[in-house]
């Protein structure tokens, strides 16, 4: 958080004209360096960058990032979930301004349900944040992808920033935004952002068969139906930075979505009848604080309140009509004591209380009131020897309970300890080359579902266990000797990053539904193994043309094996998971150009290519699905005109219109556009 | 800016090889399972899983012992998104076969052979039974939905498959048989947990309405027949304190009930089978007087038991393991003896037995490459001429006959094994085949390995020693190569030294040559006839004197034993050479077996006639591991 603290005002510098304010990225990164407390670096995106990709909402733009891999179900309205190393969805947790998103009902964040809009940096980390300076459920993850929010930036004298948006686009896309910063005090300001979203959600798809000729066997385009939504969000944040090591703010999120559900598109049915109303709503407040240049504290308290209302309309099927609502109390307190300059240690306790209540409006039964208490306790400690080695150690003990429920029987638990290790090795410390392992242990608890869902919940499940080692040689240049302007009039190379880095990683006592003995029941059962081979690579570049081009380049490979090692009698025992391609990566190159007077004009081209997979456990071709890629291309323009700045910008999407799927039976959008126009004062 | 966006196009085609392609259709794949050979068909209905769209007809062809999975796929190649999402029925009515699809709302109906003939739109359909010139599905929707959630069973005419009449029943029905004229059905309650249906609906059929409903016992899923017009009901009671049972009526009146779980019924003559999925058994009780009889069927090795068919002379059962992944269909005898397995789809749920056997024409089935070997599996003949390796390679042994010197060929040459076999001088051959038809595709279909290599220094001579190939299909079916032969037209077909239709005979007496290293018999000792005759074609000695050796020339393509195994295209044959006896080019879809002869006929002194040699031969189109 320190990072944050700096870098929110280190931007209050009346040396940052325009010029310089367009490459805030590496200017950070600079900063970075010498603040850093990461051994090991996160995947990163933000600022501008961010902003350029082809992407709507956190889901698109994480589809960047190497060793990922997004369930998208399609649409705007469309579940879009992330699955990092192939350790399965629930093992991610997400942190939205340095706080956990809960979803103690089904463990999935939906990301397609974050805007970029109001976002200025997604990060992800393998592993865990590699800073022992955290709450102690962040120890708890397998892999993390922290959002935060835009920071209120304020020149000398400035007192308000205006930001407006409006974006159009395909399948009657309409979202508007607008946000306002207010500097109340010297150091505090208050930061408000709402947006509205609709889309109808009607887009084309196409399934076209061929005979084993080549001959055409069917060949139809049909309109996504019922992928309606509506969705409001707002929030609301007071930040007060009262001295360069403390801080103070409480965040206020709402949002509001009601959507149709598209469901799979199978033989006769073409539209389906389910809708979701949803609202999400939470206040968080962080307090932060160093006493004696040695001691760090920092205290976080958040209610979430969520509402969840699913009904079908589909009278041909199992009629249902539920409300959840789940509430959520979190408190953490945080300490790090600084020893000697190399060595900190620090301790964390973190505690949660979850409820959920289910109800079923179909039946004239009570709600049911589902429990959780959940403790977490870290202790984690760093070294640093000299500018070479770089060294961390958490242990954290976690103990969730859930007192049982009407229906549920308390759940036997019992206290877990799973430690992490990382480490940080740079052999010569005048080159940015380093070699980083880590080895961690985490479990990912049943959810409420697993627990108590009608029917299929399992109340003696125990947690799933994931063991990950990994391996990263990671290489950076930063051109920080250089003369910005004559770099930047006569070309050359800003800054290149490379790294590769190999895992393996295990997951055992996988949850998964399985068949009951009787007719067509499933339960809960703690029955799978995973094991995981994965190398994944990537490289970023950003180079100075001549004439003021700026080529930005960013590339991802992963491959991976996820290998279904369950049962040696199965038929799919060996082979690679559902929907886990072995080869996937993506391409990013972005071309900027900057008039005399400070003007932007660019084109952003990005690739994404998904390799060929299985729908099912089993790897035949019944189950085969084919790659999938798309090109999407970006055209953008930026005019400052005195104190305003407007920047218009068309995107398209799935430029050669591919027909494809991510998840089976559920069609993604052709070729589609969006335009937006943005005005910030 | 184009140039460079082209770049990355070209250079991300570069990283990524694997790129999208046309959607095939899923194809039918035939797989051999037994050798067992009876009557008729059997189709099975695999389910699939709600949302998968993987709802699928398989048939076994039962005189075949052809399994082929995805039957309905290539009888029906144009059927849009497939057969459809969660398969539910499968039954045959009057020359037609009948599949409900339950999650895609209609009633498949097809031809004996599958062929789609029609649909019929019933929301949310379970079951059928059939009855004259109609048949009647129930639903667990009607045509208008009520608050109380109350199912429908429809009548339809087979003949217009127009619904003709629906009468509302209990909640949720699934089985329904017909007894008197009166339409029984299942009301299961399945949607209402902890409220769960326990009647019966009585349809009277004429009036097409509900006349009573029978209690019978909490959540009734399945409804059958016996020979003794009882009725049979399987209750699965709620799953949690409510015990499942087996209720028996007649006329009405419940006569019987036992108190055993019961997944799934099977009635044949006055046994009912049933699938006890707690102790996972399979029980078998007498219709007359309910007794429970000695059935050896083991399945306690099922993970999950599911379709059944008691069928006269054999049991067919499905696991559908964890319904996920595919079953397995077993076919077992009454005393216990399992015939034969095949892999099926997702849940194969519905079994139906037909009279109908029906083949693929072999090129529109794909076989199933995964479990197929590229290698030689079979050594049906071997003859070889009088030669100085005959006896050795492979090893005669007193008592050794024409069978058993096959078998010693197999473990030389068959499944990849490395050895070497030697076919004597000219006209001596040897004959093999794969576990599977190698196909005719584009390009090379096989290679044929032998003991050939070059000169060195001088590539166009080397040690050849060519075999005439020969290509055969099993058109009588009999698994035996007599069936008629067709050349690979090799590059010296048309040569005017190449003598077509020449013929040999060896005599044991005539066995006199003998080398100073080989000094056993070179007549083929297991041979009782005194003479061999070979017949076929001959090439002009190919032995020249090159630099003081003694060396071949080596022939362009389409001979075995030719050009060295390291040579992939030297070595390897394209079916699309074949001919027939006349020299006219004859198109194969694929060939059964494979015929090798020594092509030349020149002996010398010191180093013994020329003779092929095979070390084994590959299918070009099966992957290798």
């Amino acid at each position: 958080m320190a990072l944050c603290a700096h870098s929110v005002f280190a931007f209050d510098d009346a040396e940052l004209d325009s010029l310089y304010r367009r490459f805030q990225i590496e200017e950070v990164e600079v900063t970075a360096r010498v603040l850093d407390k990461d051994v090991i670096k996160p995947q990163t995106l933000k600022g501008a960058e961010l902003q350029r990709l082809n992407a709507l909402s956190v889901a698109d733009a994480l589809r960047y990032f190497s060793g990922v891999q997004i369930k998208d179900y399609g649409g705007v309205g469309g579940i879009k979930t992330i699955n990092i190393r192939s350790m399965g969805s629930q093992h991610t947790a997400v942190y939205y301004n340095g706080v956990q998103l809960g979803n103690a009902q089904n463990g999935q964040i939906d990301l397609g349900r974050f805007s970029l809009d109001n976002m200025e940096e997604i990060q992800l980390y393998n592993g865990q944040k590699s800073d022992i300076f955290q709450s102690a459920r962040e120890f708890g993850s397998a892999g993390n992808v922290y959002l935060t929010t835009r920071k209120p930036y304020f020149k000398e004298g400035e007192k308000v920033h205006l930001h407006a948006k409006m974006r159009f686009g395909s399948f009657a896309l309409a979202n508007p935004n607008v946000g306002v910063d207010v500097r109340l005090t010297d150091k505090m300001a208050l930061t408000f952002d709402a947006e509205y979203m609709y889309s109808d959600g009607k887009y084309p798809f196409r399934y076209r068969r061929v005979l084993p000729s080549g001959e055409t066997a069917y060949d139809t385009t049909a309109v996504r139906q019922n992928g309606d939504i509506n969705a409001v969000r707002t929030e609301l944040g007071l930040h007060h930075y009262y001295r360069t090591t403390g801080f103070w703010r409480i965040h206020a999120y709402n949002y509001y979505s009601e959507r149709g559900i598209p469901g799979a598109i199978v033989n006769n049915v073409w539209r389906n009848g389910e809708r979701l109303w949803d609202r999400n709503s939470f206040v968080q407040a962080q307090w932060q604080d160093e006493w004696f240049d040695r001691w760090n504290t920092r205290l976080v308290a958040k209610y979430a309140n969520d509402y969840t209302h699913y009904k079908n309309f589909d009278e041909r099927l199992l009629p249902s009509d539920n409300e959840y609502t789940q509430q959520e109390i979190y408190l953490s307190l945080a300490n790090k004591v600084k020893v000697f300059n190399w060595w900190d240690l620090s301790l964390a306790y973190d505690y949660q209380y979850n409820t959920l209540d289910r109800l079923n409006l179909l039946l004239e039964e009570a709600p049911e009131r589902f429990i959780r208490h959940s403790h977490w306790l870290s202790a984690a400690t760093a070294f640093n020897i000299k500018e070479y080695l770089r060294l961390q150690a958490s242990v954290l003990m976690t103990h969730v309970m859930n007192p049982g429920s009407s229906i549920g029987n308390q759940q036997l638990s019992v206290p877990k300890v799973t430690p992490g290790t990382f480490l940080s090795f740079r052999p010569y410390p005048e080159i940015d080359l380093s070699i980083n392992a880590f080895y961690k242990q985490s479990y990912r608890y049943p959810t409420f579902n697993d627990l108590y869902y009608t029917d299929l919940g399992n109340a003696s499940l125990r947690p799933e266990l994931a063991r990950q080692h990994s391996v990263e040689l990671a290489y950076n240049i930063v051109n920080r000797s250089f003369s910005r302007q004559a770099v930047f009039e006569h070309g050359g190379l800003s800054s290149l990053s490379v790294a590769v880095s190999y895992y393996y990683n295990r997951v055992t006592d996988k949850i998964i539904a399985y068949p009951k003995g009787q007719q067509f029941r499933w339960t809960m059962l703690n029955l799978g193994t995973v094991k995981i081979n994965g190398v994944d690579a990537k490289a970023d570049m950003s180079l100075f043309l001549p004439l003021r081009f700026v080529l930005r380049t960013r590339l991802n490979y992963t491959y991976q094996t996820a290998i279904d090692l369950t049962n040696a009698n199965d038929s799919y025992y060996g082979h690679q998971i559902p929907y886990i391609p072995k080869h996937s990566g993506s391409v990013v190159a972005a071309l900027d150009w900057q008039s005399k007077r400070g003007d932007h004009y660019g084109l952003n081209y990005s690739f994404i290519y998904v390799g060929e997979r299985y729908s099912q456990q089993e790897n035949t071709i019944y189950n085969y699905v084919q790659p999938w890629y798309t090109h999407d291309l970006t055209v953008y323009g930026e005019w400052g005109i005195k104190r305003w700045w407007l920047k218009a910008n068309l995107e398209i999407n799935n430029l050669l219109g591919q027909d494809y799927e991510v998840i089976q039976n559920y069609p993604m959008p052709k070729q589609n556009v969006r335009c937006t126009i943005a005005v910030k004062y | 800016m184009s140039l460079s966006v082209s770049g990355l196009l070209s250079l991300s085609a570069a990283v990524f090889t694997s790129c999208r392609g046309d959607e095939v259709i899923y194809p039918t794949i035939g797989t051999h399972v037994t050798d067992e050979i009876r009557n008729g068909g059997l189709y099975v209905l695999c389910e699939g899983n709600m949302g998968s769209n993987k709802a699928r007809i398989d048939y076994m062809n039962l005189k075949e012992g052809e399994y082929y999975a995805n039957w309905y796929g290539c009888q029906n190649p144009r059927q849009m998104k497939e057969l459809g999402d969660v398969g539910n029925d499968l039954q045959t009515y009057g020359g037609r076969l009948y599949a409900v699809i339950n999650c895609s709302h209609k009633v498949e109906v097809m031809d004996r052979k599958a062929r789609h003939i029609g649909q019929v739109e019933i929301p949310n359909c379970r079951y059928l039974a059939f009855r004259g010139d109609k048949m009647y599905v129930s639903a667990y929707v009607g045509s208008v939905a009520t608050p109380e959630l109350l199912g429908s069973v429809f009548e339809v005419d087979t003949a217009t498959l127009e619904v003709t009449r629906e009468v509302k029943v209990g909640h949720q029905p699934d089985e329904l048989c017909i007894v008197d004229g009166k339409l029984y059905v299942a009301n299961s309650g399945g949607y209402l947990t902890n409220r769960y249906d326990s009647t019966l609906s009585v349809i009277d059929l004429s009036s097409f309405t509900e006349t009573e409903k029978i209690v019978v016992g909490m959540n009734p899923t399945r409804v059958r027949v016996d020979d003794q017009k009882h009725l049979w009901v399987c209750c699965q009671g709620n799953y949690n304190d409510r015990k499942p049972s087996v209720v028996v009526l007649n006329k009405g009146q419940e006569i019987r009930r036992l108190g055993i779980p019961c997944a799934n019924i099977s009635i044949l003559g006055s046994v009912a089978y049933i699938i006890d999925n707690e102790q996972h058994k399979l029980r078998a009780f007498s219709t007359i007087d309910f007794s429970e009889l000695d059935q050896p069927i083991d399945i306690s090795a099922f993970e999950h038991p599911y379709g059944l068919l008691a069928e006269t002379d054999v049991l067919y059962i499905t696991d559908a393991k964890n319904y996920v992944s595919s079953g397995v269909l077993h076919c077992f005898g009454y005393d216990g003896k399992e015939h034969w397995i095949a892999m099926t789809g997702d849940i194969p749920g519905h079994l139906c037995r037909v009279s109908g056997e029906y083949m693929l024409h072999s090129d529109t089935v794909q076989h199933d490459t995964t479990a197929l070997s590229p290698y030689i599996s079979r050594v049906y003949e071997y003859m070889p001429a009088m030669g100085q390796f005959v006896n050795v390679l492979p090893k005669y042994e007193e008592g050794d006959d024409a069978e058993s010197m096959c078998r010693k060929c197999e473990l030389a040459i068959a499944n990849n094994a490395g050895g070497m076999i030697c076919l004597g001088g000219w006209g001596g051959y040897v004959t093999f085949g794969f576990d599977h038809s190698v196909q005719n595709n584009e390009g090379y279909d096989l290679r044929i390995l032998g003991n050939a290599f070059l000169m060195s220094g001088n590539s166009a001579y080397g040690s050849s020693e060519p075999g005439i190939v020969l290509v055969s299909r099993d058109e009588n079916k009999n698994g035996i190569p007599d069936d008629a032969w067709y050349e690979l037209k090799g590059s010296e077909y048309d040569s005017p030294t190449t003598l077509h239709k020449v013929a040999k005979t060896y005599t044991r007496e005539g066995d006199t040559l003998r080398n100073p290293f080989h000094t056993q018999p070179y007549y083929p000792q297991w041979i009782k006839e005194e003479s061999i005759t070979f017949t076929g074609a001959r090439l002009a000695p190919l032995t020249e004197n090159i630099s003081g050796q003694s060396v071949q020339r080596i022939l362009d393509y389409g001979y075995a034993d030719n050009k060295p195994n390291t040579d992939l295209t030297g070595t390897s044959f394209d079916i699309s050479w074949a001919v027939d006896a006349d020299g006219k080019s004859i198109s194969l879809p694929c060939v059964d077996f494979i015929r090798i002869y020594t092509a030349v006929d020149e002996t010398f002194e010191a180093t013994g006639e020329l003779s092929t040699e095979i070390t084994g031969a590959i299918d070009l189109h099966i992957a290798r591991d």
